[in-house]
């Protein structure tokens, strides 16, 4: 076929070829410099925390690099722990339908004159007798051949308006079964 | 006789054209790995331990009559306080938002660390109603030292050089979790 090709089509061809040479300086510009941004921006971490959408979240200017840990996060509409649901807060008529929690706690579910909440309770026991078990079974050991004990961690995610009074019950609860250590997630204060 | 005309003129003209595209393939894979694992969100937390008190503890404590550095939080103010009096107790009204005075109460505590510059711990005393956005604010405020600060030079106890100090109080407590005030 390309033999009986008329002159002309043979010019227009060419002329075509010439029209659709691609000019990618410019794309590899741009690309460059989104490279060199996302480069920069880039952090290796090796943490899991979680937020949920819609949760204020304090700012701190604190350093520290959040580690792996349990986490308990208090959302407008109830306790979650590791991801789970443990206790919904009450809900009263002015808050129904208003995107702000009351982060209040049915009196039903505490005890220990209204300090500790049960459900919470019994999900971190369980939670620390699991991590227990699983150091006893690790293979990595001290160094006079025990289990590393349990290291009694807990993040509290919680939006920023929430109160003290319901925060103390959180750590109190969260004492009585054996942590130890708070860590408040924060946004980081931009430098 | 003519000589053959100079290859060099013909070549000049010639463009030389780079083949870009494994290089884009480079690219467009490296900005979607990237994109992927971009953090938009940059967290961090604030530690805290859980109070402690067993009644050996406590009688020490009662002889030994430490700073025990202690805020607490009231109503309509603040009050920096030391149970054993080892310091003058100052009241810092709040702001007018009804929030602690964070940057008053940084700035009487850097007071405090100059008189004891080997004291770490702070007792924090909030009230029912406070939120948790002051507190992580108060925490700031009663954990780090700002770079308009006064430089605070201790000895470390290791090497025997004289050090500034990073942090004012890194240690936060909760001197009312298993209260009920």
């Amino acid at each position: 076929m390309p033999a009986f090709r008329s002159i002309r089509t043979r010019r227009r061809k060419r002329k075509l070829n010439a029209a659709f040479e691609l000019q990618l300086t410019s794309l590899i510009d741009v690309l460059v410099i989104i490279l060199v941004f996302l480069l920069k921006s880039y952090q290796t971490s090796m943490n899991n925390l979680t937020t949920v959408s819609g949760l204020q979240m304090p700012i701190s200017s604190s350093q520290d690099e959040p580690r792996d840990s349990l986490q308990v996060i208090l959302t407008p509409e109830g306790i979650t722990f590791e991801g789970v649901r443990v206790l919904d807060f009450q809900q009263d008529v002015a808050s129904a339908g208003a995107s702000e929690g009351t982060y209040k706690l049915p009196p039903e579910a505490l005890d220990e004159g209204g300090k500790r909440v049960v459900a919470l309770f019994n999900t971190l026991v369980a939670a620390r007798e699991k991590s227990e078990l699983l150091k006893q079974k690790s293979p990595v050991r001290d160094a006079q051949g025990n289990p590393l004990p349990f290291d009694g961690v807990l993040a509290v995610t919680a939006d920023k308006r929430i109160q003290y009074d319901t925060l103390r019950k959180i750590m109190y609860t969260a004492g009585a079964a054996g942590f130890k250590i708070f860590r408040f997630t924060a946004l980081k204060k931009e430098t | 006789m003519l000589r053959r005309p100079s290859s060099r003129r013909k070549s000049h003209g010639e463009q030389i054209a780079l083949n870009l595209v494994p290089m884009m393939d480079t690219f467009v894979t490296l900005i979607a790995f990237l994109l992927y694992t971009m953090v938009f969100v940059v967290m961090t937390h604030v530690e805290t331990p859980l109070p402690t008190a067993s009644p050996t503890e406590v009688a020490e404590k009662l002889k030994e009559k430490p700073l025990q550095l202690t805020v607490s939080f009231r109503k309509d103010e603040t009050e920096i306080w030391s149970p054993f009096s080892k310091i003058a107790a100052k009241k810092i009204p709040n702001t007018p938002e009804g929030t602690p005075d964070v940057a008053a109460i940084h700035a009487r505590l850097v007071e405090v660390k100059q008189q004891f510059p080997n004291e770490k711990q702070v007792v924090l005393a909030p009230t029912g109603s406070t939120s948790y956005d002051s507190l992580v604010a108060a925490m700031d405020g009663i954990r780090m030292l700002d770079a308009i600060d006064p430089p605070i030079i201790v000895k470390n106890a290791k090497t025997g050089v004289d050090e500034a100090l990073k942090l004012l109080f890194p240690e936060v407590i909760f001197g009312n979790i298993l209260g009920n005030d």
